[in-house]
C-alpha cells in the first residue's frame, strides 16, 4: 500500500487547487475569445473572464483575510462585467456589425501557436522562480500565459473590436498577475488601475466609431494606407 | 518650493477648465499664459532641485525629473503659443468651433499629464500618469478625423496600451520584489527601492526591468515597437506632432530611466546597459536606414526622433558620467531641435499643402523667415556646433570611449552621420531646389502664414544655441546631479 | 518504470489480502463478472439515453429495453456481405467484439482492488485495444467499396488524429498525478482525498476526456446519434453495409464501447466510489447496482447535452476536438509547472 502512494504527487490545498483552478479557468475562456466568432460572443466571454477573476480576488481576501481584496473585487465587477460589456454592446448597435473579421490564421493552427506561446509563458514565469506570499505557483504562470495569448488573439484577428476586447482581456492577465504577485498592493493603486482601464475604455470607443465612420467597418483591412 | 510641485499639477488643469468656456479667445489666451507659467515655474525648480530634491506628497522632483520637466513645459508653452497659429489656417474647416475647442481641451490636457509623470513619486503613479498621457494623446491624433488620422490614432492605442499593459507587470513585478524586502505597506515609491539597493530580489528585478523597457520603450519609440510612432507623429496636428516628439517620447524615457536607477543599484550596471544597449543600436540603425530614403516630411522627423531615443538609450548604456550628462543635456536639446524642426515643417506643409518631400522645392525663395529657422533646427538634429545637440552626443560619444565601449561608439558615429545624409539630403531638396517653373508657380505669394507660428521657432532656436554655447550654470549643475543621481549617487 | 513495478508489485499484494473474507466470490469469478456486466448492461445504457432525450422532447419513446430487442431481431436476420469483399470484412465485427470484452478486464468496473488481470496492462493499453477495435471496423467499412461507410470511415479517422493525442496528454497527466498509468492506482489516489478532484489538472483533464468521448460515441455535438443524414454521420455511417448477425455484434459493440468509456471516466476520473472493496457476494452486487446508476446518470447528462445544442457543421468539428486537445495539454502544463 505505501508503495503505491509513493509515487502519487500530492494534491494541492483545497485553496490552491481552487484558484489554480480558477486561474486556470480565465485561461480557458482566452481560449474561447480566440475561437468565438461572434463579436457579441467575445464580450460575453470577456465578461465571463471578468466575473471569474472577481471571484478569485474574493477567494483570496477569504482565504487569506486581505479585506482590501473585497474592495476591489466589487469594483472590477462594476467595471469589468457590467461597464465595459455594456459600452461595447452599444458601440455594436450603433456600428450595426455582428460578425468578427476574418481570422489571419485557421482555427487548428491558431489554437497550436497560442498553445505554443502558453507553454512559452509556462517555461518563462517558471524561469524566474517569483514564489507568490498568497497564491500557488502554477497560478503565476497562467497569467503570463493569458497575457501572450491575448497577444495572440489582438495579432491574428482582423477587426477593431476584437483587438480591443484583446486588450481588455490582457488588462485581465495583468491584473491576475498582481492578485497572484501583489496582492497586497495598495487598494488606491488598483483602483486607479481600474479607474484607468475605464478611461482607455471610453477612448477605444471612441477610436472605433471615428475608425467606423472613416471606412464603413470594424475590419483592419482599411488600415493599411500608412507605411514606409 | 514645493508648493510649485503643486501648482505645475494644477495649472494645466485649470487650463483645461478654462479653455472650455465659450469664447473664441479665452481658450489661446488661457493656454498660452498658463504654458508660458508652467515653463517660469520650472524654471524656478531648476536651482533648488540642483541641490535636492523637492517634496510634497506624492510629489517630488529631483534633479532627473526637473530636467525631463523643463523640457516639457518648454514644449507645452511653445506649442501653445505654436497653435495660435496654427488653428488660423484651420479656418476654413466646417466644424473648426468644435474641432478648436477639442483642440485646446486636449493640448492642456496632454500637457497636464506629461507634466505631472516626472513628478510622480513612485512607480505605480508613474505609470497611470505615462497611460493617461497615451490616451489624451490617442484622442488628439485622431482630431483631425481624416482616414489616414484615425487608422494613426488606433494604432498608437492599441500598441500603445499593449506596451503600457506589460509596463504594468513590470510595475506589478516590482512591487512584489519591493514588498518582499519592505513589507506589504510598500507603496513603489522610489527612494526605498533605491535604498533597499541589493537587498532586492535579483530575478524579480531583471523580469522588472525587462518588461518596463519593452513596455515603457513601446512609447518611447524602441525598435522593434516603435511601429506606431511614425504613423501617429505623420497624421497628429503639428504642435500634437511637436509635443508627441519633443516631450512625449522623452517623458517615457524618463520612466526607462527610473527602472534602470533601480536595476543598476540592485543587478550592479552590466545587465541593464547591455540590455539598453541593444535596444538603443537596433532603433538607431532602423532610423538611420529608413531617413535615407523617405519621402513625407513629418515621417522623415518620426524617424529622426526614433534615432535620437535609440542615441538616449545608448548613452545609458555607456553608463560614464559625461554620458549620463550628455544624455540629459540631449533631452532637453531634442526637445528643442524636434519641436522647431516640426514647427517648420508644419510653416512647410501649409505653406505647400502638401507632406510629400518631392512636391516641396524652393523654401528659402517662398518663406524667409521659417525656411532658414528650419534650416537651423535640421543642422542642429545632426547634431551640427554649434548647437546643443552638438555638445550633448559629443559628450555621449566621450562617455563611450571612457568607458572603453569603443565599437558602440564607433557604430553610433558611424549611424548618426547617416541620418544626416537621409535629414541633409532631403532639406537640401526642400529648401535649395527652386521650383520648377510652369504656370501657378509665379504666383505663390512670399511670405510667412503666421507670426505665431515663427515666434516659437526663433525661441527654440535661441535656445539650441544658449545650449550649445555656454549652459547656464544653474542648468549645468542640476545636469551634475542628475547624472551624478544616474550614476548610482542618491 | 521502477515506480510502475512498484506499484503492480504493490496492486498484486493488495489483490492477495483482499480474498480472506468468507462469503466471497472466488476472484476468477469477479472478473468474469466485470466483462459480463458491460456486456450485459450496455445497450440498456443506450436505451435510458434515448428513453431520457425522447422524453425530454416531448415525446414516449421506446422502451428502454428496445436496444436488446433490436439485437436480438438482427441475431434472427440473414447475413449479407457486398460483393468483392473478403474476410477482412466478416472478421471485423468478431475482432472488434473480442476487443471490447478484453478491455474490461483491465480497467476498475466493480472492485477497488485489481484483479489478476488487470496488470495485463494499462490505459494506454486498453487504449490501445479500443484502438484497434476501431481500426479493423474502418477497414472493414474501407473494404466494402460503399460512397457512406468509407465517408464515415475516413472521418472517424481524420478526427481520431486529433483526438489520440488528446487521450495520450490526458494518460501523461494520469501519470503525473500518480507515478504510474494504472487505470486502479489513479482511481485509489482519487478516492483517497477530495482534493485530487478539484485539483486544476485533473478537473482539465477529465474535461477533455469528457469531449473525447462524446466524440467517440457519436454524441451531440458532433453527430446526431439516432440520425439517418448520411452525410453527417461519422461513426454510425461504418456499419452501413453489414447486416444480420454482424451488424447485431457491431451494435453491440459500440453500445459497449460507450459504456466501455464511461466506466473509465466514472470509476477512474470523477467518481470512483460505490466500487467493491473486497469480493463478497453483496458488496459486488451493490457495485453493479452502483455502477449502472451511475453510467445511467451519466446518460441522463449526455441525452440533455443532446437535446441542449445542435450538432456542429463538419469542419467545426476540428475546433471542438482541437478544444479538447487544448484542455489536455492545459492539464500536463499546470500540473508540471505547479504542482496544479
Amino acid at each position: 500500500m505505501a508503495s503505491l502512494i509513493a509515487g502519487v504527487a500530492e494534491p494541492p490545498s483545497s485553496f490552491a487547487g481552487l484558484t489554480t483552478a480558477l486561474a486556470v479557468l480565465m485561461l480557458v475562456i482566452e481560449f474561447g475569445m480566440l475561437q468565438a466568432t461572434l463579436l457579441r460572443a467575445q464580450i460575453r466571454l470577456y465578461a465571463a473572464q471578468s466575473v471569474v477573476i472577481s471571484v478569485l480576488a474574493v477567494v483570496v481576501a477569504f482565504a487569506r483575510d486581505v479585506p482590501e481584496l473585497y474592495g476591489l473585487a466589487a469594483f472590477s465587477v462594476l467595471l469589468k462585467v457590467v461597464a465595459v460589456p455594456l459600452v461595447m454592446f452599444r458601440l455594436l448597435r450603433r456600428t450595426n456589425q455582428e460578425i468578427a473579421g476574418s481570422r489571419a490564421l485557421g482555427v487548428a493552427s491558431m489554437v497550436l501557436l497560442a498553445v505554443a506561446v502558453a507553454a512559452f509563458g509556462f517555461f518563462a514565469s517558471a524561469r524566474f522562480q517569483l514564489g507568490s506570499p498568497v497564491l500557488p505557483a502554477a497560478a503565476l504562470a497562467v497569467p503570463v500565459a493569458v497575457i501572450l495569448v491575448s497577444f495572440v488573439l489582438m495579432i491574428v484577428r482582423r477587426d477593431v473590436a476584437s483587438q480591443a476586447i484583446g486588450f481588455f482581456a490582457l488588462e485581465n492577465g495583468v491584473s491576475l498577475a498582481s492578485l497572484v504577485v501583489a496582492a497586497g498592493l495598495p487598494l488606491i493603486l488598483e483602483v486607479a488601475f481600474l479607474f484607468d482601464l475605464l478611461v482607455a475604455v471610453v477612448v477605444f470607443g471612441v477610436l472605433i466609431r471615428v475608425h467606423h465612420e472613416q471606412s464603413e467597418s470594424l475590419s483592419t483591412e482599411a488600415l493599411t494606407e500608412l507605411r514606409g | 518650493m514645493p508648493a510649485v510641485l503643486l501648482a505645475l499639477t494644477v495649472l494645466p488643469l485649470l487650463g483645461v477648465v478654462l479653455s472650455l468656456l465659450p469664447g473664441r479667445w479665452i481658450a489661446p489666451a488661457v493656454s498660452v499664459t498658463i504654458g508660458v507659467a508652467c515653463l517660469g515655474l520650472t524654471l524656478t525648480l531648476v536651482p533648488a532641485a540642483a541641490h535636492g530634491p523637492v517634496v510634497l506628497g506624492f510629489l517630488r522632483a529631483d534633479a532627473i525629473s526637473v530636467v525631463f520637466e523643463l523640457g516639457t513645459a518648454f514644449l507645452y508653452a511653445t506649442a501653445a503659443v505654436y497653435s495660435v497659429g496654427y488653428l488660423r489656417g484651420e479656418h476654413e474647416r466646417a466644424d473648426f468651433s468644435r474641432y478648436s475647442g477639442l483642440f485646446w481641451v486636449g493640448l492642456n490636457l496632454f500637457a497636464w499629464s506629461m507634466l505631472c509623470a516626472p513628478l510622480m513619486n513612485g512607480l505605480a503613479l508613474l505609470w497611470i500618469a505615462v497611460e493617461i498621457t497615451t490616451v489624451v494623446s490617442a484622442l488628439l491624433v485622431a482630431l483631425d478625423g481624416t482616414r489616414g488620422s484615425a487608422e494613426a490614432a488606433w494604432k498608437y492605442v492599441l500598441i500603445a496600451s499593449a506596451g503600457l499593459g506589460i509596463a504594468l507587470l513590470a510595475t506589478i513585478v516590482m512591487d512584489y520584489a519591493g514588498a518582499s524586502v519592505l513589507g506589504p505597506s510598500f507603496d513603489l515609491a522610489f527612494t526605498p527601492l533605491l535604498h533597499a539597493g541589493t537587498a532586492l530580489p535579483h530575478p524579480a528585478v531583471q523580469l522588472a526591468f525587462v518588461l518596463a523597457v519593452v513596455g515603457f520603450g513601446t512609447k518611447v519609440g524602441l525598435f522593434p515597437v516603435h511601429t506606431w510612432l511614425p504613423d501617429a507623429h505623420s497624421e497628429a496636428p503639428t504642435p500634437v506632432s511637436a509635443m508627441l516628439s519633443g516631450a512625449l517620447l522623452a517623458v517615457s524615457f524618463y520612466a526607462v530611466l527610473r527602472y534602470y536607477q533601480i536595476a543598476a543599484t540592485t543587478l550592479g550596471s552590466g545587465f541593464p546597459r547591455g540590455v539598453l544597449l541593444v535596444f538603443g543600436m537596433l532603433s538607431l540603425l532602423l532610423a538611420a536606414l529608413y531617413l535615407v530614403e523617405q519621402g513625407n516630411l513629418k515621417r522623415l522627423l518620426a524617424y529622426s526622433s526614433v534615432e535620437h531615443m535609440g542615441i538616449l538609450a545608448i548613452g545609458v548604456s555607456f553608463g560614464a558620467p559625461i554620458a549620463f550628462t550628455g544624455v540629459l543635456l540631449h533631452v532637453l536639446a531634442h526637445a528643442a531641435a524636434k519641436s522647431n524642426a516640426f514647427f517648420g515643417a508644419g510653416v512647410l506643409v501649409r505653406a505647400y499643402g502638401t507632406k510629400e518631400i518631392g512636391r516641396i522645392r524652393g523654401g528659402l525663395d517662398r518663406l524667409p523667415w521659417t525656411a532658414p529657422l528650419f534650416l537651423c533646427a535640421i543642422l542642429a538634429l545632426s547634431a551640427m556646433p554649434p548647437f546643443g545637440l552638438f555638445r550633448s552626443e559629443f559628450q555621449i560619444v566621450a562617455g563611450g570611449l571612457a568607458s572603453a565601449r569603443y565599437v558602440p561608439a564607433a557604430a553610433m558615429v558611424a549611424l548618426v552621420t547617416l541620418a544626416f545624409l537621409g535629414l541633409s539630403m532631403a532639406t537640401t531638396r526642400m529648401l535649395f531646389v527652386p521650383r520648377p517653373g510652369g504656370p501657378g508657380a509665379a504666383t505663390a505669394p512670399r511670405g510667412e502664414p503666421s507670426a505665431w507660428m515663427v515666434a516659437p521657432m526663433v525661441v527654440g532656436v535661441l535656445a539650441l544655441l544658449v545650449l550649445g554655447l555656454h549652459p547656464p550654470d544653474a542648468l549645468a549643475a542640476l545636469i551634475a546631479r542628475g547624472a551624478a543621481e544616474l550614476g548610482g549617487a542618491l | 518504470m521502477e515506480e510502475v513495478w512498484g506499484g503492480r508489485r504493490a496492486l498484486h499484494e493488495l489483490a492477495c489480502h483482499a480474498v480472506v473474507p468468507a462469503m466471497t466470490l472466488a476472484i476468477p469469478v469477479v472478473q468474469a463478472l466485470q466483462v459480463l456486466t458491460v456486456l450485459v448492461v450496455a445497450p440498456g445504457i443506450n436505451g435510458v439515453i434515448a428513453r431520457v432525450e425522447t422524453r425530454l422532447q416531448g415525446r414516449r419513446g421506446s422502451r428502454v429495453l428496445q436496444p436488446y430487442y433490436d439485437i436480438a431481431k438482427l441475431f434472427g436476420k440473414e447475413a449479407l456481405a457486398p460483393f468483392g469483399t473478403g474476410w477482412v470484412f466478416l472478421a471485423a465485427p468478431l475482432v472488434a467484439m473480442t476487443c471490447y470484452l478484453t478491455v474490461p478486464l483491465l480497467i476498475p468496473v466493480l472492485t477497488t482492488f485489481p484483479l489478476p488481470f488487470g496488470y495485463m496492462g494499462d490505459i494506454l493499453g486498453g487504449g490501445f485495444i479500443l484502438a484497434l477495435a476501431s481500426f479493423v471496423i474502418a477497414i472493414a467499412a474501407a473494404s466494402t467499396g460503399s460512397p457512406y461507410a468509407q465517408l464515415g470511415a475516413s472521418r472517424a479517422k481524420t478526427f481520431s488524429a486529433i483526438t489520440e493525442p488528446v487521450v495520450l496528454f490526458v494518460v501523461f497527466t494520469v501519470a503525473l498525478v500518480t507515478g504510474t498509468d494504472l487505470p486502479y492506482a489513479l482511481a485509489k489516489t482519487v478516492r483517497a482525498s477530495a482534493d485530487q478532484i478539484v485539483r486544476p489538472a485533473h478537473l482539465l483533464a477529465a474535461a477533455a476526456l469528457f469531449m473525447v468521448i462524446l466524440f467517440e460515441t457519436g454524441r451531440i455535438p458532433v453527430e446526431t446519434h439516432t440520425g439517418t443524414n448520411e452525410f453527417g454521420m461519422i461513426e454510425e455511417a461504418r456499419s452501413f453495409e453489414h447486416s444480420g448477425p454482424y451488424l447485431a455484434l457491431l451494435r453491440w459493440g459500440s453500445t459497449m464501447k460507450q459504456l466501455i468509456l464511461f466506466v473509465i471516466l466514472i470509476n477512474v476520473f470523477i467518481a470512483p466510489w460505490g466500487l467493491a472493496s473486497d469480493a463478497s457476494l453483496l458488496a459486488v452486487a451493490l457495485a453493479i447496482l452502483a455502477l449502472v446508476g451511475k453510467c445511467a446518470l451519466l446518460g441522463v447528462g449526455i441525452a440533455v447535452i443532446d437535446d441542449s445544442f445542435a450538432k456542429l457543421r463538419l469542419f467545426k468539428i476540428t475546433e471542438f476536438v482541437s478544444a479538447a486537445f487544448m484542455l489536455a495539454v492545459l492539464s500536463v502544463f499546470t500540473l508540471y509547472f505547479g504542482g496544479g
